[in-house]
Parts: structure tokens; C-alpha cells; sequence
């Protein structure tokens, strides 16, 4: 008899929202050093929101290990850009250029130029992509037992560029190799207790969830032959963008359909086997309507923060025409609200996007993930804490890992 | 009935840390309130009330996720809001353990990112002014100069203008003759005169000299011109701007970063407001006037002028304004007052570097 698990997400849009509210303007009153610190609260906000079997997770990173991991990232990141940068002004590449005046040759310079140094950053933020998943892990409980990853950030850096240059010089065809190859990487990495994460199944297998990007590819290609062949160039306008909306979607529907199947393909300690059934419709339905929601209060709170300022300019100019100390006090209380009502609609529309399209999100992957054989777990035991000190500066440094 | 001290612990279960268990518990106060018993099937643990704390930022209302101080990894999880009540040090500090560890790792990093702005990036500054190719010097000049045009106009639509009157100009080219004869410089200069009161001038990347419009007029003798366009021309020689450029650049880069970047485009204003007023160090700055004494004993002008300059504006703005922060700042100014005159010692053939018609020119070159 195998025992079942079902997750369970069930945090609340208003205390998150106020919580986004207080650490972002904590953030701005420390001078944006507090962001560490607001981002590892929310963090812990969702992580203790989401449960298995009313287990909740909990979430033990700190603020203050953020900040520390931080700093030492831009310490290397600078003396390493700085070198790249040395290196190609030697070979006379740089990326100062007056457009105006720079010719045909100038212009390939400085492209080579930006191209060499993002390429040189590549490796960085790779490394950072593993190690930020790595402290999220380590620093990731549940029911008092830790998960983590091993220290192979570097392995994980080598196989990646190489994956990704496959799928570039195939134009993609070979992209679920790459997603389900570094998948297994850090999957195979993974612990949870003393006990470890396997990644099953078959590369070939997530072929299917890339249907909708070759369908939107073929429509692309079926308008430039048009255009090609018939100069047909209204058709193929038409259908080019038929085509790449259709990419777009799915593009998520490709995220979507892998995740539930490496997901489902995830063995732990040989016996607990997983289920996810996440849907791409709930996901792009979230998303847009999050958007339009958002849309519509950035332009009305924007619009009644401009109609009010204006009446303020028109009422105070009218009652303290007479003396100009009088206008000053108008003007400088004036220009305070206008600059207020604008941090206050800003940090409104971060909140409601945590809110209403990010933690949405979350709750239905959460509530999408099942576990089987859920009796082993009880004969896992803990495993040693992981102290690296750089938790995941770098990725903080290059400003990856989104919204939470 | 609940005995005394004993609290509602329904739903409440224990994580012992080392095995993913959660053990259903009974919870009891010690009879003197100091100690949180938790009662498992087969031992009783005690944690001192002192040491309970709560996780915080926990989701879901009334249910509270409890650690002891001490323990990293034991957790107990209670929904019974009253719990709580009897626990009153839940919310207060509790510093890590291993501080010891974090606060050397605090300190070196604030360490590390010290000497990185005041070690590392002016180092590689030097080292990459030497090798950044004159043409992207040149465009990095020019960019500057169209923010510093943008930055000081009243309306920002509307630039500062370079003053343009025709024999003016020719004044001003007539002076730079006289100075360059003698020199041979890697670079063209390209010398300008905003239409701005502040009496100041600057050098910029890719060999610009730019005078204020306040210091022509401010100027009482054409030498003393020709003195502050010396002090320029040895920074645009040593290519002191473009050191500084990149410094700034480098320096602002890393403090951006620290602050998360929030300030955005305000870095490239911040960055052309420091060139104008740029501070180089008292070597470079001494060095400068060293260039200065020969460029001017070579057209036949007293090095003194130098001197005379800043002795005049230093009498007349006292110490805080316009051209005197610029030059005067340092405290070593006595020291280049007196240098200037010792330079005068050699036997400089003297010989006006603008005839009164051009001075006149130059002095109207705005109008």
C-alpha cells in the first residue's frame, strides 16, 4: 500500500502584499542595501506557505548570509570584468564609439566588443544559476530535515556551454537534450536528508512538449517562403506573426510540459516517486489577467495622481499668488505629494505582480505536485548543515533567479 | 480537565531534526513559568521560555513554527494561538550562532570592496588609460562633453551653447599657437568656451579644454588665461582626464552595484558633474603646473601668472568658489603660489601673448 502526499500552497494575498509594501520601503529607506534582507522575508513568507501532508516548509536563509555572499561576488566579478575589458582594449577593441562618427568597421569593433564581454560573463552566470539553487536548497527544511546539493557548480558550467552551443548551431532542434541533460545534472545532485534525488526517464521524451514551438517555427517559415516564392508579403506578415505569438505560448507550454514530466520522472532514495500536473492554460490565464489587472491600475493611479496634482498647481497658485513664500510652501508640498503618490504607485504594482501573478503561480505548481510512496520518507535521516559563506552573490551580482 | 500550566496542544507536533517525523506532543508550562516542557511518547524535552523563539514572517494565521536557541534543527510546530501567550520572548533577537565566523566574513568583505575602490579600480584605471586607443578616447570626450552641456543648461531641451563669436575665436587659437608651438602633442586639442558664468575650466577625454565663459571675463590679463590653459594642457597631456574617467566609472560601477543600481541613469549625470570639478591627485595636479611653467616660459610668458591667478581669485572669492575650488582646493596652495613664482626665476623673454585688440576679441567671444 503505497501512502500519498499532496502538496498544498496556502498563502494569502494580503498579508504577502503588505509584506512586499514594508521590505520595499524598507529597502529604499536603507539605501537599497535591506533588499537581501526583503527578499530572503519573502521568501520565507512562501516557503512556510507551502506544505506537503500540512507540513509546512521552511525556509532558513538570512539576509545578512545574502549580503556577505554579495559582496564577495562583486569583488571577484570586478576584478574580472576588469581584466576582460584590459584584455580587449589590448586587441584595440573597446566600447566607447560615437555612432556618428564611427565607421562601417568601428561598429563591428564595438559589437565583437560587447559580444566577447557578455560571452565572458556567460560562464559566471552559469555558475551562479547553479550555486543560487544550491543555497536555496541547502537552506530549505521540511519537517526539520534539510535538502541540499553538492558543491559542482563548475561541472555544471562546462556542460551547460556545451549544451547551449548545441542547441544554438542546431537552431534549437536539440534543446530538450540540453534542458533535460543539465535537469539530471543537478537533479542527480540533490538531496534531501541523507537521501538522494534521481532523475529517470528520456531526453527523446520531451519532444512532444516542443509541438507548439515547431507549429508557430512552421508558420514563420511557411510566410518567408511565401514571401520568397510569391511575394505574397501581406500573407506572410500575417503569418510570421501568427507564428511568433504561437512561439511564445509555446514556449511556455514547453516549460510547463517538462517540468510535470521531469517532475514525474524524479525518483528519491529509489522508492518515493513524484506526479506534477501543472496546466499551461492556468498559467498563461494568471499571467495575462495579472497583466490587464495591473495595466488598468498603473493607468488610472497614474492619471488621478496627475488630475490631482494639476487642481493642487491650479488651488495653490490661485490662494498664495499674494506673497511667494506662500507659493514655495505650495510648490514644495506639491512637488513632496507628487513624489510620494509615485513611490507609493510603483511599490503598489510590484506588490500586486508578487500577488496577483507570481504567488498564484506558485500555489497551483504547489498544489500540482504529488509524492508516492510517501512511507519511506520516515527512514531518512538528517543530513550535515551546509555552510558556504558565498550563498548566491553572484547570482545577486548578475541579477538572475526572477522574482523570487 | 487541562491541568495547571498544561496548554492546548492539539494539531501541535515535534521535528526532532533527525528524522522527518513529526511527533504528536503534549505541552506544559514548569511550575514557575521558566521552562516549556514538550511532552513525547518516550521522553520529556525541556526549553528554557528565555530561549523559545518563533519563525518569522510564517504564513498562515494563528499557527506558529517554534525553535529553541540553542537546538539548530528541533522544530515545534503549534496552530493553538494561546501558546503563544505564554511564551513572551517569541519576537525578540536571537543572534546566529557561529557569529564569530559571520562577522569576520562581514569584515572581510567591507574590506574587500574598500580596497577595491580605493586600490583595484584606480589601478586599472591607470593602466587602461595608457592602452584605450585615442579614437576611443576622442569618443568617450565627446560624449562626456554632451552630457556636461545637457547638465549645466538651465532647460533641458535646450543645451548649454559654446560661445561662437568669430574673432573671439580667432584670439583664443592664437593663444593656443603660442602655447603648442613648442610642444608636440599626441593628440589634437579642441578647445571650447561655454556660455556659462562659473569661473572654472576643465579638461576632458580626447584632448578637450573647455573654459567657462565666467573665467574669461574674471581673467585680467590674457597671460593669466594662458596660465590656466597651460594647467590644462598638462592634464590633457598626462591624460589625467581619462584616468579619472574611468576610475569614477569604475568606482560608481561598484558602488551601483552595492546599492542594487536603483539610481540608474543619474550614474553617466554623476559622472560628467565629477569631471568638471575633478579632483586629481596633488602629484598630478603639480605635475600639471610643472607642464604649465615651461608651456609658458616657452611663449615668452612669466610662469608667475599662474601664480598671480590664483592669488587674485584666491583674494577675491575667498576659498570656497568657482575657479577656487577647482585650482585651490588643495592645501598645498601656498606651496604652488610659491612655486609659480620660484619658476619665474629663470629668464623668461617676456612678450604679450595677445595684443589688446584680441584680448578684447577674447573677452567678448559670448557676445
Amino acid at each position: 500500500m503505497s501512502a500519498q502526499i499532496q502538496g498544498r500552497y496556502h498563502g494569502k494575498g494580503e498579508p504577502l502584499f503588505w509584506l512586499y509594501i514594508k521590505t520595499a520601503l524598507l529597502t529604499m529607506v536603507k539605501l537599497g542595501i535591506y533588499r537581501f534582507w526583503a527578499k530572503t522575508r519573502i521568501r520565507k513568507y512562501i516557503w512556510s506557505a507551502t506544505s506537503a501532508n500540512e507540513d509546512s516548509f521552511e525556509y532558513t536563509g538570512t539576509g545578512l548570509e545574502k549580503f556577505l555572499g554579495f559582496l564577495v561576488a562583486i569583488v571577484i566579478l570586478a576584478i574580472y570584468l576588469g581584466i576582460v575589458q584590459m584584455v580587449l582594449f589590448f586587441a584595440g577593441l573597446n566600447l566607447f564609439m560615437d555612432p556618428e562618427t564611427a565607421s562601417g568597421a568601428d561598429i563591428v569593433r564595438q559589437v565583437a566588443a560587447i559580444y566577447i564581454t557578455l560571452f565572458a560573463v556567460m560562464p559566471l552566470l552559469l555558475f551562479a544559476q547553479y550555486r543560487a539553487r544550491r543555497y536555496k536548497m541547502a537552506r530549505t527544511r521540511w519537517r526539520g530535515i534539510r535538502f541540499g546539493m553538492e558543491n559542482a557548480a563548475w561541472g555544471y558550467v562546462w556542460r551547460a556551454i556545451g549544451h547551449y552551443f548545441l542547441t544554438l548551431i542546431t537552431l534549437g532542434i536539440l534543446a530538450p537534450r540540453a534542458s533535460f541533460y543539465l535537469e539530471k545534472y543537478m537533479t542527480d545532485r540533490t538531496w534531501y536528508g541523507d537521501a538522494r534525488f534521481e532523475q529517470d526517464g528520456k531526453w527523446t521524451a520531451l519532444y512532444p512538449a516542443m509541438k507548439h514551438l515547431f507549429i508557430g517555427a512552421g508558420f514563420i517559415i511557411v510566410g518567408v517562403a511565401l514571401a520568397a516564392l510569391f511575394e505574397a508579403i501581406v500573407a506572410a506578415i500575417l503569418l510570421s506573426i501568427v507564428g511568433y505569438i504561437w512561439m511564445i505560448v509555446g514556449a511556455v507550454y514547453y516549460r510547463v510540459q517538462a517540468f510535470n514530466y521531469l517532475t514525474a520522472h524524479k525518483v528519491l532514495d529509489d522508492k518515493i516517486g513524484f506526479y506534477s500536473e501543472v496546466k499551461t492554460s492556468t498559467v498563461i490565464f494568471t499571467y495575462i489577467v495579472g497583466i490587464l489587472i495591473i495595466g488598468a491600475v498603473s493607468s488610472i493611479a497614474f492619471t488621478a495622481l496627475f488630475v490631482v496634482g494639476f487642481v493642487g498647481a491650479f488651488v495653490t497658485g490661485m490662494s498664495f499668488e499674494a506673497s511667494l513664500s506662500g507659493s514655495m510652501v505650495g510648490a514644495v508640498a506639491l512637488a513632496i505629494f507628487g513624489v510620494v503618490g509615485y513611490i507609493a504607485i510603483l511599490l503598489t504594482l510590484g506588490a500586486l505582480s508578487l500577488v496577483i501573478i507570481v504567488q498564484p503561480i506558485i500555489a497551483h505548481l504547489v498544489d500540482g505536485v504529488q509524492v508516492h510512496g510517501a512511507e519511506h520518507l520516515d527512514d531518512i535521516t538528517q543530513r550535515s548543515a551546509d555552510l558556504g559563506a558565498d550563498a548566491e552573490g553572484f547570482a545577486d551580482a548578475l541579477d538572475i533567479g526572477g522574482a523570487i | 480537565m487541562i491541568g495547571a500550566g498544561r496548554l492546548d496542544a492539539t494539531g501541535a507536533a515535534y521535528f526532532d531534526g533527525d528524522s522527518p517525523i513529526g511527533q504528536p506532543v503534549g505541552l506544559r508550562l514548569s511550575e514557575d513559568g521558566q521552562t516549556l516542557l514538550i511532552e513525547l511518547a518516550d521522553r520529556v524535552i525541556a526549553w528554557q521560555v528565555t530561549d523559545v523563539r518563533s519563525i518569522d514572517d510564517f504564513a498562515g494565521k494563528g499557527d506558529s513554527m517554534l525553535r529553541m536557541r540553542r537546538d539548530p534543527v528541533a522544530r515545534l510546530f503549534t496552530p493553538n494561538p494561546f501558546v503563544r501567550r505564554a511564551l513572551p520572548h517569541l519576537t525578540r533577537r536571537a543572534p546566529p550562532a557561529g557569529r564569530g565566523r559571520l562577522a569576520m566574513w562581514a569584515g572581510a568583505a567591507v574590506c574587500a570592496v574598500f580596497v577595491q575602490i580605493a586600490v583595484l579600480v584606480p589601478f586599472l584605471a591607470d593602466q587602461l588609460a595608457d592602452y584605450i586607443p585615442l579614437k576611443g578616447e576622442r569618443a568617450l570626450g565627446d560624449a562626456t562633453f554632451e552630457q556636461i552641456k545637457s547638465a549645466l543648461a538651465d532647460n533641458e531641451y535646450l543645451p548649454l551653447q559654446t560661445c561662437e563669436n568669430a574673432e573671439g575665436l580667432a584670439a583664443l587659437t592664437q593663444m593656443q599657437n603660442k602655447l603648442t608651438a613648442s610642444l608636440e602633442l599626441e593628440q589634437e586639442l579642441r578647445v571650447f568656451v561655454l556660455d556659462h558664468p562659473m569661473i572654472n575650466a576643465f579638461a576632458l577625454p580626447g584632448g578637450y579644454v573647455v573654459f567657462f565663459r565666467g573665467l574669461i571675463e574674471a581673467a585680467q590679463a590674457p597671460e593669466e588665461v594662458a596660465a590656466v590653459f597651460g594647467h590644462e594642457i598638462g592634464h590633457v597631456v598626462s591624460r589625467d582626464p581619462t584616468r579619472h574617467a574611468l576610475r569614477s566609472a569604475g568606482s560608481i560601477g561598484v558602488l551601483g552595484l552595492m546599492f542594487g543600481d536603483f539610481a540608474g541613469g543619474a550614474v553617466v549625470l554623476f559622472l560628467a558633474e565629477r569631471l568638471i570639478d575633478a579632483q586629481y591627485s596633488q602629484g598630478a595636479e603639480a605635475a600639471a603646473d610643472t607642464f604649465a611653467y615651461d608651456v609658458l616660459h616657452d611663449a615668452q610668458i612669466e610662469p608667475a601668472a599662474l601664480g598671480d591667478m590664483f592669488q587674485r581669485l584666491k583674494d577675491e572669492h575667498g576659498e570656497t568658489e568657482g575657479i577656487v575650488a577647482h585650482f585651490l582646493s588643495h592645501p598645498s596652495l601656498d606651496a604652488r603660489i610659491q612655486a609659480a613664482r620660484d619658476a619665474s626665476d629663470r629668464d623668461t623673454q617676456v612678450a604679450p601673448v595677445l595684443d589688446a585688440e584680441a584680448w578684447a576679441a577674447l573677452q567678448n567671444i559670448c557676445k
